[in-house]
């Protein structure tokens, strides 16, 4: 799959790299090289590589084991956690988003109780704010509620 | 150059106020990362490189090496406490230093490696102080030639970090020279792989990248595994004098071989460790007390290990070559900075260069004051549970992708990244080579787009001047080597762990 997806990149790499090669021949005129030169040698090379990595080398004996059950539920409530906290951070704003999420991410990591889970994310709110507000001076989204 | 009044000078930054605070501060923040179980020193540096951006150039790269020093002494205590090696050159020190844990030695095991990777740091870094100006004068001398063969000589390194397979780490590599070329050409400045979309124009962002794949996977990775720590009560590090003198030819030969292979760019920790343990087991009187808590398999390693950190920041700063992946994520630290890793640095940055370099000695005294008494702490952060650690880094991970250029869009990258690093590490695809490549790729084009236009578009020109034929004869020369020592290793490491692992 991977040998694939490198063949795919290094051919638009190439299709790229050949796009700017036109572009320089018309703009700049004399130069050996420019813009295309690299994406069209890393372009050739990825190809080179997808094939090898696809046909020529031993296929692969690794058996990759992924989680099920449990620890499965957890990861994809983690991962889709923080798809959420991406959406909503620029609206929300960062205290009830992040509040908001932390308190998701400790119940599905930790699988603590939510009453546990409220205390947890309060303070993890507080603690990121104080360091990168704070101490950071970072300006973070405060969204629709101000804060 | 003269180097004592320029280190003089240096100390007399480095010991200010604020440079004194971000190593102590770094020593700290690196340990505390790096003791929790199985986040090596690239995590923490991923972690908490966005931290640093806010600060100026010198006390960020301050903190950043301090982070480095601390996250590696702290990954050698969650290798003795809890037999979970945060980085494969954790491995060796698992082998006896565990056993001695379980012995009830794990506080003479925790000294040893505190004492041990004092001493090689410290040798390290002399060895840096009185070598990297003299390197960094030699290549003074280079034309963008010869800069394009020293990142050819750089790109040797991707043989050692790519354990398992070689078309692997060049198929990672040519990903991240891929990833590099995103955004605004540097001839014409004409867009390039953006598809007329906007966010694209500015590239891809090396911190949200650094993020994804080194600290949002390994929370991942961490909770499919359930990790949970336990940890034996700590009640005396300072080793008897009986053990200091079993232990100290051991620190003398690993700091010995894992400085000397350290020089070598394409040579790893992951590599040096390795051999010093085995020599070490190899000259021991009694070799079967290897594996089951002998003083001298964690003192060895843990010296190697510390020395080739060190001896990495001399092709580091002198000729900008990173020898590890963490060291790579430190490369990133500097160019963010507009520092440019290099012979040049020494010229047009003295009093930066000195001033960090006089601060990897302050860093190291840092760790071991601050390291030994408050060992029982250390151990105390290894039981907090992952449940509470996860959601922590995630958050702190997210933010920090965003709060480099205030943007959603790099937290997006390092969530995609995040999952594509979750995905290349289960099918065992080496990251580092990947970074590697993102960092040194616009170095690599801006050197042979140069080199080339010199000559007219002719390749030529890098066999027809010495200096950068010396350069790329060197690199197919340490490559080839590199290969030796890379299946070497691999097969220790399948040997101990039954597994194979990144260097």
């Amino acid at each position: 799959m991977v040998g694939g997806g490198l063949i795919v990149l290094g051919s638009l790499s190439l299709g790229e790299g050949w796009r700017l090669y036109g572009l320089r021949t018309q703009m700049v005129a004399g130069a050996v090289v420019g813009d295309d030169t690299f994406p069209l040698i890393v372009g050739a090379s990825m190809v080179a590589l997808g094939v090898l990595a696809a046909f020529v080398t031993a296929p692969a004996t690794l058996r990759v084991v992924f989680p099920y059950g449990e620890p499965r539920g957890r990861m994809l409530v983690t991962g889709a956690l923080l798809v959420v906290y991406w959406l909503v951070l620029p609206y929300a704003g960062y205290t009830a988003s992040t509040a908001l999420v932390s308190i998701g991410l400790f119940g599905a990591m930790g699988g603590y109780r939510w009453p546990i889970s409220v205390l947890l994310g309060a303070a993890t709110t507080g603690l990121l704010y104080l360091m990168f507000r704070v101490w950071l001076v970072e300006p973070l989204p405060t969204g629709w509620l101000g804060f | 150059m003269d180097v004592l009044p320029q280190l003089a000078h240096g100390f007399g930054a480095a010991l200010s106020p604020t440079n004194l605070l971000m190593a102590v501060v770094g020593s700290l923040l690196g340990t505390l990362v790096g003791v929790l179980p199985g986040l090596g020193p690239t995590a923490a540096i991923a972690i908490l490189f966005p931290l640093t951006t806010v600060l100026p150039p010198v006390p960020a790269i301050i903190m950043l090496a301090a982070i480095y020093y601390g996250a590696m002494y702290g990954g050698s205590t969650t290798a003795i406490l809890l037999n979970i090696p945060g980085e494969v050159a954790s491995v060796p020190t698992c082998l006896d230093g565990y056993p001695m844990a379980r012995q009830g030695r794990g506080g003479v095991a925790l000294g040893i490696s505190a004492i041990g990777s004092f001493f090689a740091g410290m040798l390290g870094v002399t060895a840096l102080t009185f070598f990297a100006p003299f390197l960094a004068d030699q290549a003074l001398r280079f034309g963008p030639p010869e800069y394009f063969g020293l990142m050819v000589l750089a790109f040797t390194v991707v043989a050692s970090l790519s354990s398992a397979s070689l078309v692997k780490g060049f198929a990672m590599a040519a990903l991240g020279y891929f990833l590099s070329l995103i955004g605004l050409g540097p001839s014409t400045a004409e867009p390039r792989f953006t598809f007329g979309w906007t966010p694209l124009m500015s590239g891809v962002e090396l911190i949200a990248l650094v993020v994804g794949l080194f600290a949002l996977s390994e929370v991942f990775l961490g909770l499919e595994q359930s990790r949970v720590a336990i940890a034996e009560k700590i009640t005396n590090v300072f080793p008897r004098w009986a053990d200091l003198k079993e232990a100290f030819p051991a620190i003398l030969r690993g700091t010995g071989i894992g400085f000397f292979l350290g020089l070598l760019p394409g040579c790893a920790p992951g590599v040096t460790v390795f051999m010093a343990y085995d020599a070490e087991r190899r000259i021991a009187k009694h070799p079967e007390r290897f594996g089951r808590g002998a003083i001298e398999g964690v003192a060895s390693p843990e010296s190697a290990n510390n020395a080739t950190s060190s001896a990495g920041f001399i092709p580091l700063l002198a000729l900008g070559i990173p020898a590890s992946a963490p060291l790579a994520v430190l490369l990133g630290g500097l160019l963010v900075y507009g520092l440019q890793p290099g012979p040049l640095l020494f010229q047009k940055n003295p009093d930066f260069v000195w001033t960090v370099i006089a601060s990897l000695y302050i860093g190291n005294i840092v760790l071991l004051i601050l390291n030994l008494p408050l060992i029982g702490m250390w151990v105390w952060l290894t039981r907090i549970p992952y449940g509470i650690l996860g959601p922590l880094i995630l958050l702190l991970s997210v933010l920090g992708a965003y709060s480099v250029r205030n943007s959603m869009f790099d937290v997006a990258v390092s969530l995609v990244f995040g999952a594509i690093g979750y995905f290349l590490r289960k099918y065992q695809w080496p990251l580092a080579p990947l970074l590697l490549a993102f960092i040194l790729g616009p170095l690599l084009e801006k050197y042979m787009i140069q080199s080339l236009s010199m000559s007219g578009g002719s390749p030529l020109i890098f066999f027809q001047r010495w200096l950068s034929l010396v350069l790329i004869v060197g690199a197919a020369l340490l490559f080839l080597a590199s290969l030796v020592l890379v299946r070497y290793t691999g097969r220790r490491v399948k040997e101990e762990t039954a597994e194979e692992l990144a260097l």
